[in-house]
């Protein structure tokens, strides 16, 4: 799943004269460790979600705190931080995941296209299903490949007939690059795939309902790097249509899919930023730590 | 290279344990063996005689002086079998010898010989050779259960009955068949002419009760409770009781039966209907429970795929915790049937521990079940209620096994790798 040779160069390039610009200018006075303010720009133009003083408490502990953040329409937003920083909680916080947990409390305001979604009239269903989900171990259902596709559409009808089912199936397996791997075998179980096909066959059960968001919990730290090489790709291709939000403990990771990336720290947003200004020029100082891998 | 020394030296101490832990599981294993082997040696060598029967062959003549027309329904056939009796053994004379005549035949022969008369009216007149049951004295005689060589006064058949049978044997008039009668019969006084059906048809309704009510509760008990049910001091208290009620003994239940059932609701005495409610409380826990443990066994991330599809609670639970629970729960619920096929104190209350002779024919007719009947057997004086309580042990033992065979195959069946 690539984009063609001559855009990926022009990309490349693009990007190779940001760099050199952000690294000419002169070293900026960092802000220090202790102010926990968020540093960045958190807003952006026509944002496809916006939260705003969002905290999360698992029974007394205060897992985020106070975050603001926008997550722009077709972008990929990349969410790195040390381990425990919260930033697994608050992705699972855009489309109400932690509800399954019933010490989990989240308060503040978190919108998808000026709809509240913590309203108490909403309902979770729908939500989910316009803001998906793939998991950082992949947990295709064991069923066989046509049916794990095709059990969203089915619960949600949004197929009237075998054939609009077998439209929506392939379709889907197509864009994940898995069609022409399994379509000889739809109807063996999900969970005989390699660990890289289970991931995309995910990837293509969250994408065959259709979501505005995609969110991805660490989605490649389970699988090698040929694997995981692939559904960057897949990530590339993704964001034309949908709007992604990644966690990933890997900077390389974040540095090569996203636009924007969030760095976390133990709760708090500590900056964000356009990704290249996160990586070349970060303007707090645990920024700085942690990309130069002083922890995490 | 100190280490591998210490390590070396401690070896031989763990391997010596190693193998004396295998020897004691091993001798484990060929005790229960043993016992189970000894169960069903000893059962199966009293009991597989019951399945034949003695008959004597009687050259029946249906007198038309006996049997008027107008009355078929109402004659004399013990009369029409007595007579019988005396002309194949003109020899016995006197009131006593005939009685002892008498006692050779069943005395469901003449019950034989009516239904055959009704059935076939044109009878009537004829001579047919009909074979009927010996009585169960006979029956142990032939089968070699009675000492013929003991003193007259110490047998229950004298000199005079001996002679007639060994004229019947050496005539080929007596046999030993398949006895069909104790599959087709229900309880009675007389040894030959009983049967498990009765108690085998009482069993069987009562088990469709308790399955079709304890299954769809316990299921959806354990499913609440797992799924939806939220996490205080109630559910805990819940749970500490259904626990604790797995291992109340089960007359407890045949006593809120007799209490609620009976007395309060007004329900048939005796009745499946009543035995399989009281069973299905008993079955719960054990449904319960084993039906927890495998939707915990369910791993959670097959609830959160569906839940990030977008299924509700209800549809991740039917759709997918479920289906990968449920060989757990079939093997649960059959585990808890043949706990209920094997009960008998909670149906003591009830009245389902009485003798019935009648075959049940629904869920509201009275009714005993078959360890009932094998406790009912069990008390009765006659030689050959014996072999017959071992052969209904053997069929009890043999749907016990069916089922268990049954609960295996599903599992397998169901069984999902992951």
């Amino acid at each position: 799943m690539r984009t063609s040779v001559f855009e990926e160069k022009l990309d490349a390039q693009a990007k190779d004269d940001r760099v050199k610009k952000l690294e000419a200018q002169p070293a900026k006075n960092l802000v220090s460790r202790d102010k926990r303010q968020t540093v960045g720009e958190i807003n952006v133009d026509d944002p496809r979600m916006t939260c705003r003083n969002v905290n999360v408490y698992y029974s007394d502990k205060h897992a985020i705190k106070d975050v603001s953040l926008d997550i722009g329409r077709n972008e990929v937003i990349a969410m790195i931080g040390p381990s425990g920083c919260g930033k697994s909680t608050f992705l699972r916080c855009l489309n109400r995941m932690n509800d399954t947990i019933d010490i989990c409390r989240v308060t503040g305001e978190i919108k998808l296209d000026e709809m509240d979604i913590y309203d108490k009239d909403i309902d979770v269903v729908p939500l989910r299903v316009q803001v998906g989900m793939v998991f950082q171990k992949p947990n295709p259902f064991p069923k066989s490949i046509y049916d794990n596709i095709a059990y969203g559409p089915r619960i949600h009808g949004l197929a009237q007939s075998k054939a609009e089912m077998d439209h929506i199936v392939e379709t889907s397996l197509k864009r994940t690059g898995l069609w022409d791997e399994v379509h000889d075998r739809m109807d063996q179980p999900g969970t005989g795939l390699s660990g890289g096909q289970q991931q995309r066959l995910c990837i293509a059960r969250t994408i065959a309902v259709n979501p505005e968001v995609i969110l991805m919990d660490e989605p490649c730290s389970a699988l090698d790097p040929i694997a995981t090489a692939v559904i960057e790709d897949l990530i590339r291709e993704l964001r034309k249509q949908y709007t992604i939000a990644i966690v990933t403990h890997s900077m390389t990771q974040a540095a090569r899919v996203s636009q924007r990336t969030a760095y976390f720290h133990l709760g708090d947003l500590i900056e964000v930023g356009a990704t290249e200004q996160i990586f070349t020029r970060p303007r707090h100082q645990l920024t700085e730590d942690y990309i130069t891998g002083r922890f995490g | 290279m100190r280490t591998m020394d210490i390590v070396t030296q401690g070896l031989k101490k763990r391997y010596a344990a190693e193998k004396r832990f295998r020897m004691l599981g091993l001798a484990a294993i060929i005790a229960s063996m043993l016992f189970l082997g000894l169960l069903f040696v000893s059962i199966i060598s009293n009991g597989y005689t019951a399945f034949w029967q003695t008959f004597i062959r009687l050259e029946v003549y249906f007198d038309p002086e006996m049997l008027p027309w107008d009355a078929l329904e109402t004659a004399d056939y013990p009369g029409l079998v007595k007579k019988t009796l005396r002309t194949m053994f003109p020899d016995a004379q006197g009131r006593k010898d005939k009685r002892m005549l008498y006692k050779l035949a069943s005395t469901g022969a003449s019950f034989q010989l009516r239904d055959m008369v009704l059935k076939n009216p044109k009878l009537v007149g004829q001579q047919a050779e009909v074979w009927v049951p010996a009585d169960d004295d006979v029956d142990m005689l032939i089968k070699g259960h009675f000492d013929r060589n003991l003193p007259e006064s110490e047998r229950r058949l004298n000199d005079k009955q001996l002679a007639w049978i060994d004229s019947l044997a050496e005539n080929d008039a007596i046999q030993k068949k398949f006895n069909t009668t104790f599959f087709t019969a229900g309880d009675s006084r007389e040894p030959e002419l009983a049967g498990i059906r009765g108690a085998a048809m009482g069993s069987f309704y009562t088990l469709v009760i308790t399955l079709v009510l304890s299954f769809p509760i316990g299921v959806a008990a354990a499913v609440y409770l797992e799924e939806f049910a939220p996490r205080n001091r109630w559910t805990d208290l819940i749970e500490v009781n259904i626990n604790n009620l797995a291992a109340v003994p089960s007359i407890v239940f045949g006593l809120l039966g007799l209490a609620v059932f009976l007395n309060f609701f007004g329900l048939p005495r005796s009745a499946p209907l009543v035995g399989g409610l009281v069973l299905t409380l008993m079955t719960l826990p054990t449904i319960i429970i084993a039906s927890r443990a495998a939707l915990l066994s369910v791993p959670p991330s097959i609830r959160e795929a569906a839940l990030g599809v977008g299924a509700s609670k209800m549809q991740v639970v039917a759709h997918h915790v479920l289906p990968l629970a449920l060989p757990g729960m079939l093997t649960g619920t059959i585990i808890g049937m043949a706990r209920a096929l094997g009960e008998s104190a909670p149906l003591l209350m009830i009245g389902m521990v009485a003798f019935i002779v009648d075959i049940p024919g629904g869920f509201t007719d009275p009714a005993t079940a078959l360890p009932v009947q094998i406790y009912l057997w069990v008390d009765s004086p006659e030689r050959a209620f014996v072999e017959r309580t071992s052969a209904a042990v053997m069929v009890l033992l043999g749907f016990l096994i069916a089922m268990n065979a049954t609960a295996v195959i599903l599992r397998k069946k169901f069984e999902r790798r992951w």
